[in-house]
């Protein structure tokens, strides 16, 4: 019966979309998991070696227990966003004489082998073989490292739980929030002692049954969740959501844009892709951290230009490159309505605009590192409502990818708006801000590069009218093209 | 009201469409038959401007369909569930239509208010998303969104499959009414041969992208195209 199933998957795999692009995708994605794959690998490798160094008082093993649950409740923040639910087309083997139970620890096995799995085991299998070569107990780092494996795997059930259960979401988040704010009102640091917690994992090794007992305990919850629910109408339905409904009638200032406006925000709202873009365009704003915090970068003024625009440019990046796409379900009847091109691209326009001076505002606690890195927020923020808006919507233009609205983008399947064109669209959004900071800051000083960037972003304010106008052009000529690439099925 | 000529498309040299000459004059309740693959969802993509003709052109009011935007504002469609927007629910949606064809929210309530008994009380009110209605339910939605704004043509890609007897019935009652009382022209497509004849003043048949019948409805009409389609 398995062997039959995982013909199933293979072909599957095989056939799916992503899989018919041009090769050069295929090797960039393969890259790409190797990349990533590799970077866990090795900084599970030197984790070891750096927490030594950084904290030579402590020892690494304690370090990583004492924080471990900031990897684990990050962790599943990031399945409960990106990880898809594991259901196999259930449907048509609903009525094949194949035993229920055969299938579900079918279903639920394969989750076993989710990317995000893998990402624990890449980081923390390193680290326990340094462990081992450092001559800790092996009977302790191997029962600790099956005792984090049985966690990892359990956070893989739970994740199931939370997303097909409101009472589990709603459960867990308030728990997380009682948490987080005892800390931060500091009342009680739940940290320690979970951090106590880990440390005894690894100081008796036969508390790892503890985490063995949890991981099997969700697999059977998630069996009999599954198995009770075994009907079209049960837990294998699509979950269909109350209307969230919301007064957007405010919006109506917003002249012959406002449907467009209102329509756009109930789309990001009430859709699983849309959201999943609007947390990644938030995680953005702490981009700068990386690059303020290190003194390499203090010396390179085009590297923190860069990374400015990334600071207010998070939602106009990954939002406004798939423009079309975002309304590819229903495009067919947007071009044959009452709609003038012109408004349609303007109201995405001014969505990402607001995005932007949205994200300046958050932006703000960068003063803390001096009002030089806040200027260059501020001129990037400028460059990107002034220029960068417009180079996506161009970019866009030659993006014909179809979005599934509703489903959320596996990892490393989301291949959507990635191609060659996409790619060379994304280099002026990256290089031409620092170009427009590096030369005049060569040249002059630093402040004349903070002017020369943000001047670019009014100077394109000042032309709007025509860039709108080329783009619109763009659209028009490409529109049967986009309309027959959107109405392929996937 | 529509005028073809000479219009053609081909798909990597494969025709699928060939019409030399027709003309649906104003108010004309318009019915298209033809077998899987007729040409008849590729001749309302073409009126729509949804695809580009290889040959000829079609005029709807004397606008060049491709060529000019200016039959929209006149102009409504319902073809597939592609043409509803997932995620709003069926009054989020008559309003978003109502507003792209300059009617403001008590229009569109009045309008909606005469198809009461058409909904069946299972759209309105609903708190459901259209994305999570029923096939039947979601063609009822597109249907009467099509009717938003006092088109003059309205142009409908087989409207009765997937709907229960009752609203079969009363979307009969309605196209016409539309065609004789408010001169609006109606074209439909269906593979029902009897809802047809029903509701249509004339017919044209297609086959294999050519006209192979173009009848003025009368009583012998049923009987001619039952003929015609079990050759």
């Amino acid at each position: 019966m398995i062997k039959h199933f995982l013909n199933l998957e293979w072909k599957q795999f095989k056939r799916a979309s992503y899989f018919q692009k041009g090769l050069a995708i295929k090797i960039l994605l393969f890259l790409a998991v190797l990349y990533f794959g590799g970077i866990a690998i090795f900084i599970g490798g030197i984790m070891f070696f750096g927490l030594e160094k950084a904290f030579p008082d402590v020892d690494p093993i304690v370090m990583v227990n004492n924080y471990l649950i900031y990897w684990i409740l990050f962790e599943l923040m990031i399945r409960y966003f990106m990880q898809q639910l594991p259901v196999m087309n259930i449907k048509p083997l609903m009525i094949i004489p194949i035993k229920r139970n055969t299938i579900i620890n079918y279903l639920l096995g394969k989750t076993i082998l989710s990317f995000f799995n893998f990402i624990s085991l890449f980081l923390f299998l390193p680290f326990s073989i340094v462990l081992l070569f450092q001559g800790y107990p092996v009977i302790n780092v191997v029962l600790w490292f099956i005792a984090i494996m049985c966690i990892n795997l359990s956070i893989n059930f739970l994740n199931f739980l939370i997303n097909k259960s409101n009472t589990v979401f709603y459960g867990i988040a308030s728990v997380l929030i009682v948490i987080i704010s005892l800390r931060y009102f500091n009342i009680f640091d739940v940290t320690e002692p979970i951090g106590k917690l880990f440390n005894g994992l690894y100081n008796q090794p036969y508390f790892a049954l503890i985490p063995l007992l949890l991981m099997v305990g969700l697999y059977k919850v998630n069996f009999d969740f599954i198995r009770k629910g075994f009907y079209l109408d049960g837990a294998i339905s699509k979950k269909v959501k109350e209307v969230e409904a919301t007064d957007l009638s405010w919006m109506d200032r917003f002249g012959s844009m406002a449907p467009f406006l209102k329509n756009d925000v109930k789309m990001i709202w009430r859709n699983a892709r849309p959201k999943q873009v609007l947390m990644m365009s938030f995680l953005f704003l702490f981009y700068g951290l990386i690059f303020y915090t290190q003194d390499v970068y203090r010396d390179m003024p085009a590297f923190l230009a860069f990374a400015s625009i990334f600071v207010t440019g998070g939602f106009l990046l990954s939002f406004g490159q798939l423009v079309p796409s975002w309304d590819s379900e229903y495009y067919k009847m947007l071009m044959s309505q009452n709609i003038p091109y012109r408004q349609y691209l303007e109201s995405k326009w001014y969505l990402m605009v607001v995005a932007v001076a949205v994200s300046f505002v958050l932006s703000t606690p960068y003063i803390y590192f001096g009002w030089e890195i806040f200027g260059m927020i501020a001129a990037g923020a400028l460059f990107n409502i002034g220029l960068n808006t417009f180079i996506t919507l161009f970019g866009g233009a030659l993006n014909r990818v179809p979005i599934e609205l509703n489903t959320k983008a596996k990892a490393f399947s989301n291949t959507n708006g990635f191609n060659p064109t996409q790619l060379l669209i994304a280099l002026p959004k990256m290089v031409l801000p620092m170009l427009l900071f590096y030369i005049p800051y060569k040249l002059i000083n630093f402040n004349a590069g903070l002017i020369a960037l943000a001047l670019s972003g009014v100077i394109g304010l000042v032309f709007k009218n025509f860039f709108l106008n080329k783009i619109e052009g763009i659209y028009q000529k490409g529109k049967y093209k986009t309309i027959a690439a959107f109405s392929e099925k996937k | 009201m529509i005028t073809v000529s000479n219009l053609s498309k081909s798909y990597n040299g494969v025709q699928v469409l060939n019409l030399e000459n027709l003309d649906i004059p104003k108010g004309q309740s318009f019915g298209l038959v033809g077998n899987n693959g007729a040409g008849k969802t590729t001749f309302f993509s073409l009126l729509l401007d949804l695809i580009q003709p290889t040959t000829g052109h079609i005029k709807n009011k004397n606008v060049l369909v491709h060529e000019s935007e200016d039959w929209k504002p006149f102009t409504s469609s319902f073809i597939d569930e592609s043409f509803l927007i997932g995620y709003l629910t069926a009054e989020e949606y008559f309003y978003f239509i109502g507003e792209l064809r300059g009617e403001n929210k008590s229009d569109v309530d009045a309008l909606l208010s005469q198809f009461e008994d058409f909904f069946h009380d299972e759209i309105l009110g609903k708190k459901k998303y259209l994305r999570d209605l029923s096939k039947g339910n979601q063609k009822k939605a597109g249907i009467v969104a099509a009717l938003i704004g006092n088109p003059e043509v309205i142009i409908l890609d087989e409207p009765f499959a997937n709907l229960d007897p009752t609203t079969q019935i009363r979307l009969k009652q309605i196209i016409k009414h539309l065609a004789e009382k408010q001169g609006v022209t109606v074209l439909v497509s269906s593979h029902d041969l009897m809802h047809v004849t029903d509701v249509c003043e004339r017919i044209v048949v297609l086959e294999k992208g050519e006209m192979v019948k173009d009848l003025a409805t009368s009583e012998a009409t049923l009987k001619e195209l039952e003929e015609h389609f079990s050759n």
